[in-house]
This record gives C-alpha cells, sequence and structure tokens, in this order.
C-alpha cells in the first residue's frame, strides 16, 4: 500500500499516512471544505485496516486548531478506529500545547466518547 | 410459525435498537461539537477584540510620539533661525490645505502637515556666529548659511519612516526655486518635488507675513504683489493660483494661529 503525504497549507493539517504503521496529522484544520479535503485520508485509512495494516499502528494527532467540522470529522476518524481496534492494535497520542486549552478539551471529548481506545494526552 | 415471526420481530427490534442508540450518540456528539465550537468561538472573539485593541492603542502611541518628535524637531529647527511663536503650525496648515487643494490625497496632505514643519531642521548644524550674526550675511557666510537645506536632508535621508523620509525632500528642496534659480541643486519646474514646492510657498508667505527683531511684516498688498510677481519664478504657478482662489482659507489659519505679542 502506498504511502500518502499532503503538505500543511495555511488551512490544512500536514498529513502523513504511513503503510507501515505509523499516522500524523500536524496543524491547523479548517478548510473550506472539510468534507472533500479528508475523504481521501479516511478512504486510506479504511483500506489500510481493510488489508496490510501493520501489527500496531500509532497515530498522532496534534491539531493547533479546527473548526466544527473538522472536529466532527475527527469523531468520525475515531469512529473507524475503533471499529478497527477490535482486530487491530492501535495507539493514539493526541498531542497538545499547555496553553491550547481547547485542542486539551477535545483530546478529553475522544477519551470519554471512546472508551475502547487507547488515547495518551501528550503535553508537548 | 409463530415463533419464526417472534424471532423476526426481536431481530428488527435489536436492529432497531443499535440504529436508535447510534442516532442518539451522533446527535449528543453533534451537541458537544456545537457547543465546543460556541465555545472557542467566543473565546476566540475576545481574544481578537483584545488584541485589536492592543495593537489600537500601540498604533495610536507609535503615531502621537512620532508626531511630537516630528514637531519638536520643527521647533528646535525654529529656535536656530529667526523664525518665531507659530511659524512652525502656520507653515504646517498651510501646506496641508496647499497639498488638498493641489489634488494630493487626505493621508499625504496630513503627512506633509506634520513633516513640512522639519524643513529648516539643518540649521542645528550651522556655527552659532552664523547663525546669529546681526546684519547682513557677506558672501562666505550666506554660504554656509544655505549648506541648512542639505544638512537637514543628511540627517533625514537615513530613516525607512516615510514621513521622515519626506521630511528629508522637505528640507532639502524647500529653497529651490521654480525657474531654477534656487538652492542647493538649482532643480526647475516639477524637478523639485510638490512637497518641496508646497514647502517653499507656505514658509516664504509666513515669514514675509511675520514680525522679525529685524525686519516688519509686510503688508498684504505687498506680500499679494510679490506673489504674482513670483508665479513661475520663484513659486509654482499652480500654487500660486490655488493660493490666490483660496486666499481667505490661508488668512483664517493666520488669524487662528497668530503670535501672541510678548
Amino acid at each position: 500500500m502506498e504511502n500518502l503525504k499532503l503538505e500543511a497549507t495555511k488551512y490544512t493539517p500536514e498529513i502523513s499516512l504511513e503503510s507501515s504503521g505509523v499516522i500524523s496529522m500536524v496543524g491547523k484544520s479548517y478548510p473550506e471544505n472539510t468534507f472533500e479535503f479528508y475523504s481521501p485520508i479516511i478512504e486510506w485509512v479504511e483500506a489500510y485496516f481493510d488489508g496490510s495494516a501493520a501489527d500496531t499502528t500509532v497515530v498522532n494527532m496534534e491539531i493547533l486548531y479546527f473548526n466544527s467540522s473538522s472536529s466532527k470529522l475527527f469523531f468520525d476518524f475515531f469512529d473507524l478506529l475503533e471499529e478497527a481496534s477490535a482486530n487491530h492494535t492501535i495507539e493514539i497520542n493526541w498531542i497538545y500545547d499547555e496553553e491550547n486549552e481547547s485542542a486539551l478539551e477535545a483530546g478529553q471529548d475522544f477519551i470519554e466518547d471512546f472508551e475502547a481506545l487507547k488515547i495518551n494526552l501528550v503535553k508537548k | 410459525m409463530e415463533n419464526k415471526l417472534v424471532n423476526e420481530i426481536e431481530e428488527l427490534q435489536k436492529s432497531f435498537k443499535q440504529m436508535s442508540d447510534k442516532l442518539i450518540k451522533d446527535i449528543h456528539r453533534q451537541n458537544k461539537i456545537m457547543e465546543r465550537s460556541d465555545k472557542r468561538q467566543q473565546q476566540e472573539y475576545d481574544e481578537l477584540q483584545n488584541r485589536l485593541q492592543e495593537v489600537q492603542e500601540l498604533q495610536n502611541e507609535i503615531e502621537e510620539t512620532q508626531r511630537e518628535v516630528v514637531f519638536t524637531m520643527g521647533a528646535i529647527g525654529e529656535s536656530r533661525s529667526k523664525e518665531t511663536g507659530n511659524h512652525v503650525k502656520r507653515v504646517a496648515e498651510y501646506s496641508k490645505i496647499l497639498a488638498l487643494h493641489y489634488g494630493l490625497d487626505e493621508k499625504e496632505a496630513e503627512m506633509l502637515k506634520q513633516a513640512s514643519p522639519m524643513h529648516d531642521i539643518g540649521k542645528v548644524a550651522i556655527p552659532d556666529a552664523v547663525l546669529n550674526k546681526p546684519g547682513r550675511f557677506d558672501e562666505h557666510e550666506r554660504k554656509i548659511m544655505d549648506t541648512h537645506a542639505e544638512l537637514g536632508y543628511e540627517m533625514l535621508k537615513m530613516s525607512n519612516r516615510s514621513l521622515l523620509k519626506m521630511a528629508a525632500t522637505v528640507a532639502y528642496e524647500h529653497h529651490e526655486k521654480y525657474n531654477g534659480t534656487g538652492y542647493p541643486n538649482k532643480l526647475k519646474g516639477e524637478e523639485i518635488h510638490i512637497h518641496g514646492r508646497i514647502t517653499a510657498l507656505a514658509d516664504v508667505f509666513d515669514a514675509l507675513g511675520s514680525d522679525r527683531c529685524y525686519k516688519k511684516a509686510w503688508d498684504d498688498e505687498k506680500i499679494f504683489a510679490l506673489f504674482k510677481e513670483e508665479r513661475g519664478e520663484h513659486f509654482d504657478p499652480r500654487l500660486i493660483d490655488i493660493f490666490f482662489e483660496h486666499l481667505d482659507e490661508f488668512l483664517t489659519i493666520r488669524d487662528t494661529f497668530k503670535d501672541v505679542a510678548e
């Protein structure tokens, strides 16, 4: 499976999807059309877990700023991870800056909503 | 048969339960997203407002400081010349209305109002012996005196601030004459920057109309006659036309900022 890498833009994070088992999103997320922007990402992740997922998958999320559509999308993304976690080992690092209260709160929400997932809050 | 039906209904019940659980979960999630989002928006907007206010205050501070520095520099220049009282203020005001009627925009005219009082700043570098000499200058002293235009330019030209750059031009060119007989560069016509041409007229109009320790103020008729004579010679003809067209405005300024007798 081919890796997928998107450079960061003013409105979108840097995204790196590696078939060796590392998924990362770093930066800001407030695209004009959030669902359109993320659909290839979601497709890649679905295909990855359907096929040749690594033994352990590590997901690093460092989102500094996000709009509400992105928030919704991250929930959908975590749904997908939760589903996959039945058959795969997945570890998620939600990385936040101490001063970024909303990033921390978002991380706490995900922990609360996705009990089956192992989500670490990682202070930068 | 009966059991089969019950089984089917039970299956339906189960999937309905699953579906409605998911829907309820989705609705809760959606609400949470909205609440968070609203909260964030509020914080961001507050933050933005605060920052904006800070920037505004800083900008005011900078502009105020700039105005004061520039005005003080003008006053220093004047203190080294034989001008007195509100000369600087009047030159500033005359320059602005000349600029506006000439067609410069409000922003540029306001800048010129602030920059034009600095035209004589170069005089701080003229030796006292020359500067304070009573009576007429000999040729050598006149030459020294005339260097004040270039000296002012040298002092101000290094700045990257647009206001000080403008002041540099004004200092450099306010003794140039439209017919090319001025100094320091004998520039001619529109080779002289409009800011220089404007300040030249404003400065002379005010100097002639004011009492000095060495001369009485000229009366208006004499000044107007000179201006008509110097139209296209010393002064830009367009500016002279503007001056006479809007004479009342100039006289109002002169009256508003007149020197109080000591």
